[in-house]
């Protein structure tokens, strides 16, 4: 009895002049968050079905004239496919490369420190400075790729200007710049699995792939599950890296839904299909991820 | 209750310094006049003299400059200025924003001050280069004044030239002597089909990237060259896939292809300092670059070659508007009218190496002086005379220009045929133009 009341008088409290304090504390955040955040979500839903050039004080309503518009348009579904291409691309491999680093890091490994840093150095880069750096490399002349692949009597093609090689080259890069961060967290997870069950597998008789098959990638499933997600939604995001290797060309074989979006934003001023494409992007994003949860559930 | 006066006078503190107003004042009774520009980083310290003498001229004002990088960030930041009133006095606009700003009723007509007591005469008006004031016009109403002139030139290395059994003194003089030199200048030195150096490279960027309508921009050129035109007078049409067009295109797509440009770089200006390319389409601004970076073999400019209808190269420059938000409209009019002056643009032109915008300066005598002694930079200037502008587009122009450039990247990189990479691209362009018709 004494105990409920307590937290009673507690609860209380905090909703007098301590919620004032905890309100006012936060308000910074809370009026950043509402302005930047809350607000821009809201607005662009109703800018989808406005048109506006962003100078104009007007918007004028459209209906659902942008989102019919964005269906018919035959460059929009090229984009689409471009950006499932280049999530196909990166997150199978981005996964299976920071799960086979991970697994190998977590061994007795000679430099481990040191090797576990190096892959996560480029996580931390800049991905502005990464990609004009990646430029520089991907040089059909000059660059260090080429350079290389010449003393194995290979002749680079010229990445970025090859509409064969040039989303090849894009996800290269953009694994080589996220896998650091989920490498860390497939760390995390396989420290978390208990040796018991490894001392256990041993002393049945267990050998190594069996013992990765049945015991750490099981056990592993809801970290596999997170960075799935987590890199699916990243992956049809990508903008930053395409905008400064690839401009979306060659022959826009590499130009992704939010190129294209901030194209229409920032480049046309055409604020309403733009904000169109973005709800395009989020209902799928949304639909991707329910569907992974349903998927998964019985296994994560 | 102390603490929570005490919080919430942080929090008001917080919010005034950020919401705050711009500075207005100098702080020694000088009027401010904010000034927003993209120029790079080579041109500032000029920049810096010229607003240095500009103040020692004109006491009570102040010049404050602001760089912005890039037109596209420039165009961002100024929409969002004007939104929430803090729009400078004077900025760089790029002619294709034209249309937004004075929708947007932000920007002032430069009749408003031209036609004002203190303003130009016609003479002075006739002095600049028509095509300038063409192309800083939108429907016909001036609403920027050019506060420089750049066009494009033929950079070469003379030293390749004479390696290549050709003579440096004579530089291609046509389409057809520009390919075949361009060709005579390409050495595959081992035979394993890779070519270790390139005779001529061309600006072919990715058509959606930043770089779609400078390649377009360096296109024009060679369409005038051809007789050909963008688009009709009266705006309802494109004329880009004319046979003209055409020609111009199929020069482009072929010298593309003889030299295997698809697997060269395009960092140009990488290639000829090293020496594995002998000739660049380029501009003045990058003379004072040159001057320090090319020190080590002998090169030159040469005005771009002939077309099969006639001499031509492409004027630009970059635009000053005034804000309807400035407090200071007159000072802000006062700092253009000083740069146009003849011998402000001599003074200019010499510090920056841009070109000067109208006729007069050639008689100024330090210019004289300095032209004689720089003849790269006299190449440019002599262009001046057939430089032409494009013809802006009142409506669409930055999709229209998208359209050109696909139609650019289909042809050379794509190695599509260039009547049809131009036809299909002209479909869509008027298709945009008759909308905007409506």
């Amino acid at each position: 009895m004494t105990v409920t009341r307590r937290t009673k008088t507690a609860s209380n409290r905090l909703q007098g002049r301590d919620g004032l304090h905890a309100l006012l504390f936060l308000s910074p955040t809370l009026v950043i968050f509402t302005t930047f955040v809350i607000f821009p979500v809201f607005f662009s839903f109703y800018l989808s079905f406005h048109q506006w050039n962003m100078f104009s004080s007007q918007t004028s309503f459209v209906g659902l004239a942008n989102y019919s518009r964005m269906l018919r348009d035959p460059e929009f579904w090229t984009v689409v496919k471009n950006t499932l291409v280049y999530t196909l691309g990166t997150v199978p491999l981005n996964m299976a490369i920071s799960l086979l680093v991970a697994f190998m890091l977590n061994q007795k490994v000679f430099g481990k420190k040191f090797l576990r840093t190096a892959f996560f150095a480029p996580v931390i880069i800049s991905p502005v400075a990464a990609a004009v750096i990646w430029r520089w490399m991907y040089d059909p002349n000059f660059g260090l790729v080429n350079y290389m692949l010449s003393f194995a009597g290979i002749r680079g093609p010229n990445w970025l200007n090859e509409s064969h090689s040039a989303m090849f080259a894009l996800i290269l890069m953009a694994v080589w710049k996220t896998m650091g961060t989920n490498m860390v967290l497939f760390s995390a997870g396989l420290q978390g699995i208990p040796d018991t069950y490894y001392e256990a597998a041993e002393i049945d008789g267990a050998g190594a792939w069996t013992k990765f098959w049945r015991i750490t990638v099981p056990l592993l499933s809801p970290t596999t599950f997170f960075i799935m997600v987590m890199s699916l939604i990243s992956s049809f995001q990508a903008f930053d890296v395409v905008y400064v290797l690839t401009s979306g060309g060659p022959l826009g074989s590499t130009k992704v839904l939010v190129f294209y979006l901030y194209e229409h934003a920032f480049k046309f001023f055409e604020m309403g299909y733009a904000s169109a494409i973005a709800y395009f992007l989020f209902i799928t994003l949304i639909i991707l991820t329910l569907l992974q949860i349903k998927f998964m559930k019985s296994r994560v | 209750m102390k603490k929570l006066v005490l919080c919430a006078l942080l929090l008001g503190l917080l919010l005034q310094t950020s919401c705050g107003k711009k500075e207005e004042a100098a702080g020694d009774g000088r009027t401010v006049v904010t000034f927003w520009h993209s120029f790079v980083s080579s041109t500032v310290p000029a920049l810096n003299e010229l607003i240095a003498k500009f103040e020692k001229e004109n006491p009570a004002i102040q010049i404050r400059a602001q760089y912005i990088p890039t037109g596209d960030a420039l165009i961002q930041k100024l929409i969002t200025s004007v939104q929430s009133k803090t729009a400078p006095d004077i900025s760089w606009v790029h002619s294709d924003y034209l249309q937004d700003l004075v929708e947007a009723d932000a920007i002032y007509k430069m009749d408003d001050f031209i036609a004002g007591p203190d303003g130009l005469s016609e003479a002075e008006m006739a002095d600049i280069y028509p095509a300038l004031i063409q192309y800083a016009s939108w429907r016909g109403t001036l609403y920027s004044m050019p506060m420089e002139a750049t066009n494009l030139a033929l950079l070469y290395n003379r030293d390749l030239f004479r390696k290549a059994g050709l003579d440096p003194d004579r530089p291609p003089q046509d389409w057809r002597e520009l390919h075949e030199y361009a060709k005579k200048l390409t050495v595959d030195a081992d035979g394993d089909g890779i070519f270790e150096q390139v005779g001529f490279s061309l600006p072919v960027f990715p058509a959606t990237g930043p770089l779609g309508g400078w390649m377009v921009w360096q296109w024009l050129p060679f369409l005038w060259q051809a007789g050909g035109e963008l688009i009709n007078e009266e705006q309802t049409s494109v004329l880009y896939n004319s046979e003209a067009g055409v020609a111009a295109l199929r020069l482009w797509q072929e010298i593309y292809r003889d030299l295997k440009l698809s697997s060269y770089t395009t960092d140009y200006d990488v290639a000829f300092a090293s020496q594995r390319q002998a000739m660049a389409l380029d501009g003045p601004w990058n003379l004072p670059r040159y001057a320090t970076l090319l020190k080590h073999f002998d090169w030159g400019f040469a005005p771009l070659p002939q077309g099969p209808a006639k001499k031509a190269t492409i004027i630009g420059g970059e635009y000053l508007t005034i804000f309807k938000q400035s407090k200071h409209p007159a000072e802000a009019w006062k700092f253009i009218k000083w740069i146009i002056q003849p011998e402000n643009q001599a003074f200019w032109a010499i510090k920056s190496s841009y070109l000067p915008i109208n006729h007069s300066v050639l008689q100024v005598p330090e210019f004289q002086s300095y032209l004689a002694a720089h003849p790269a930079f006299k190449v440019f200037v002599d262009e001046l005379e057939y430089s032409l502008a494009s013809r802006p587009i009142d409506f669409h122009g930055l999709e229209i220009t998208r359209h050109v450039a696909e139609a650019l990247e289909k042809a050379t990189v794509g190695d599509q045929d260039p009547a049809a990479a131009l036809n299909e691209s002209a479909q869509k362009s008027n298709a945009l133009l008759q909308s905007a018709a409506k």
